[in-house]
């Protein structure tokens, strides 16, 4: 490991009191944020339970039959206001984009699949149980009069697309896709959202014309689908019709790692904090389907910008040879891998391969007393060092302290770092004398940040410091 | 920060329940109107009733309508038709049609509850399972009618 740094210290620096408090009040700010998010979670599936009792009470308990029914309606409105959930989630509303990031909101998105469908499952199931008990027949034979029903064969499709939906994004399955592939039948879930709003307004009578049920439930409807439409359709458009942006260059830096340069407007306007990413669609009839969310891999001047790619994915290759001159449309920028996540006035980073990229722009964006930031990168071989003469140039100019580790990890223990590195016991804890009192920055392909994150939670860092970047969609 | 995010999860879910639960409990004694009628006597008694009440005054011939009974799945109305003396058609003018689900409800039960009125010759009619509501309104309005019709 070699050290490149100006103010190399020896003892831990002592924190600066008011830098800590306004740390303190801006994580304060967002932890409350957050946790009114997940409030607000609850609550929207407790309402619909809420609304439900609201429309008839107790007495639609009083026999089984009753029973069966008013529980399949309760699993069918959670199971929507659920779908409704994720929808918002998904929508990349910058509120919430802020508050939890992206990587967050996709997690919980991904987490509430199942249960959603489970619910809608069930309440398929059980109004088969209890129409039919109702009428005195079977629940499969109730199946024809159910069909015959307004608005329901349409609901039968819509819940068969959502199961199509859920399957296609489970680990196992989804492996099996191209992200386009997957992607095209994760846009179904809006057909099956569709498909199944017609038979709520016309076949159950909790949302029957002129009650509140009825609004309330419009305006979930109005809100999920105006966010999609306003901040993954509109915003984006506008964005990048006012921002112009174009590919002006692209170098190849590395083998498969590419630079790519860009020309447009106003740039600065983005609002970009360093270390944030941007989904990148590029206008070639090769490239215009594929999206990319990369990080930038420097502050955008108001002019130009640029990312560096890796050739990961049948995608990503094809970037390498993009014409000078191709449009570019963004989506962005996301995430909470920027400055909008720190707790504390001072830094670890620790950054593998490609995941460089990310990390050189935050470092150039962040604020820092000298000595308060350590950066620890890290590549198999001297050829991934991706920018690190650019990392160490803005390091030894801020007067961050930057390690470089080079070398495969060691073939029989789980470790992140070199094996020469670890023979010579270099540990967390050597690296970064101040790491209980830091931010953790991590970013690089995930086998690796897992190990990672799992030494450094060991040291005892709290969930809240550690900010993590990882190469998967 | 966790604990708070589920304490002030399950305080606000609960507060939702609870006042979606008090807001059911006033809707359903609000419309009372259709839940305390009488409902489901046995035939024999019933023509043995209608019987009596024949002998002593006898309804008078015509059609009647009976008021509009509400239930939170619609109002329902029924019209009769009194022929010498007796039950000749009873005529569902409107039934609970709030959603797709009780217009298949009502007109499941509609046949079921003219064929068993005409069999008694009353409104004492037992229960259309799977169509409570429908049977005590489309009862209810059938005894306004034949109120006024002086059965």
């Amino acid at each position: 490991m070699t050290t490149h740094t100006s103010t190399r210290r020896l003892t831990a620096q002592p924190l600066d009191v008011a830098a800590v408090a306004d740390y303190r009040r801006t994580f304060a700010r967002r932890a409350r944020r957050s946790d009114l998010l997940v409030m607000a979670l609850w609550a929207s599936g407790a309402a619909a339970a809420a609304l439900f009792l609201a429309s008839g009470g107790a007495s639609q308990f009083t026999s089984l039959t009753e029973t069966i029914t008013s529980i399949g309606i309760i699993a069918g409105l959670i199971g929507t206001d659920f779908i409704l959930v994720m929808l918002v989630l998904a929508a990349r509303i910058p509120l919430i984009d802020a508050a939890i990031g992206h990587d967050r909101a996709i997690a919980v998105h991904r987490s509430l699949g199942k249960p959603a469908l489970y619910l809608l499952l069930g309440h398929g199931a059980l109004l088969l149980v209890g129409y039919g008990m109702a009428t005195g027949i079977n629940p499969i034979a109730e199946i024809g009069p159910m069909l015959a029903l307004p608005d329901m064969p349409l609901a039968f499709i819509g819940l068969g697309l959502l199961i199509a939906v859920v399957i296609s994004s489970l680990v196992a399955v989804r492996r099996r896709f191209s992200y386009e592939g997957w992607h095209l039948i994760h846009l179904l879930s809006y057909v099956a959202v569709a498909f199944a709003l017609p038979h709520q307004l016309s076949v159950g009578g909790v949302l029957s014309d002129g009650t509140a049920q009825r609004i309330y439930w419009i305006a979930l409807y109005v809100i999920a689908l105006g966010a999609i439409v306003t901040f993954r359709m509109i915003e984006p458009i506008v964005s990048s019709l006012r921002h112009g942006l174009r590919v002006s260059a692209v170098t190849a830096i590395a083998p498969g790692v590419t630079t790519i340069q860009f020309s447009g407007r106003a740039l600065r306007q983005l609002g970009t904090s360093g270390g944030q990413f941007f989904i990148w669609r590029f206008w070639t009839g090769r490239t215009w389907w594929h999206s990319h969310p990369l990080s930038l891999s420097a502050m955008p001047t108001d002019r130009s910008a640029r990312i560096t790619v890796r050739a990961l994915g049948e995608g990503s290759a094809q970037l390498g040879t993009l014409p000078v001159g191709t449009r570019v449309s963004i989506e962005g920028p996301y995430g909470l891998f920027s400055a909008a996540a720190r707790t504390s006035p001072k830094l670890a980073i620790i950054a593998a391969g490609i995941g460089v990229t990310p990390v050189r722009a935050l470092l150039e964006h962040a604020s820092f007393a000298p000595g308060d930031a350590t950066i620890l990168l890290r590549a198999s071989t001297p050829e991934e060092t991706y920018h690190w003469d650019e990392i160490r140039a803005i390091a030894a100019a801020k007067g961050a302290a930057c390690y470089e580790m080079i070398g495969h990890r060691p073939a029989s223990t789980a470790s992140w770092m070199s094996a020469a590195d670890v023979d010579r016991g270099v540990t967390l804890a050597t690296a970064f004398p101040d790491l209980a009192d830091s931010d953790v920055f991590l970013c690089g392909p995930t086998p690796w940040l897992d190990l990672v994150e799992a030494d450094v939670r060991t040291a005892g860092i709290r969930p809240h410091q550690i900010h993590s970047e990882r190469f998967d969609w | 920060m966790r604990t708070r995010a589920i304490l002030g999860s399950i305080l606000a879910s609960a507060s939702v329940l609870i006042i979606g639960y008090q807001a059911g409990v006033s809707v359903t004694t609000g419309d009372g109107t259709s839940l305390t009628l009488p409902v489901g006597s046995t035939t024999s008694e019933s023509v043995g009733t209608t019987a009596d009440s024949r002998a002593i005054s006898g309804p008078t011939d015509g059609t009647y309508t009976g008021s509009s009974i509400s239930t939170r799945f619609g109002n329902v109305q029924v019209a009769v038709t009194i022929t010498s003396g007796s039950i000749s058609e009873v005529t569902a003018l409107q039934l609970t049609d709030a959603d797709g689900r009780s217009v298949q409800i009502s007109n499941r039960a509609a046949p079921i509850l003219r064929s068993e009125v005409l069999a008694s010759q009353s409104a004492q009619v037992s229960n259309v399972s799977g169509a409570t509501y429908t049977t005590r309104a489309y009862l209810g309005s059938l005894q306004s009618a034949l109120d006024q019709a002086g059965a």
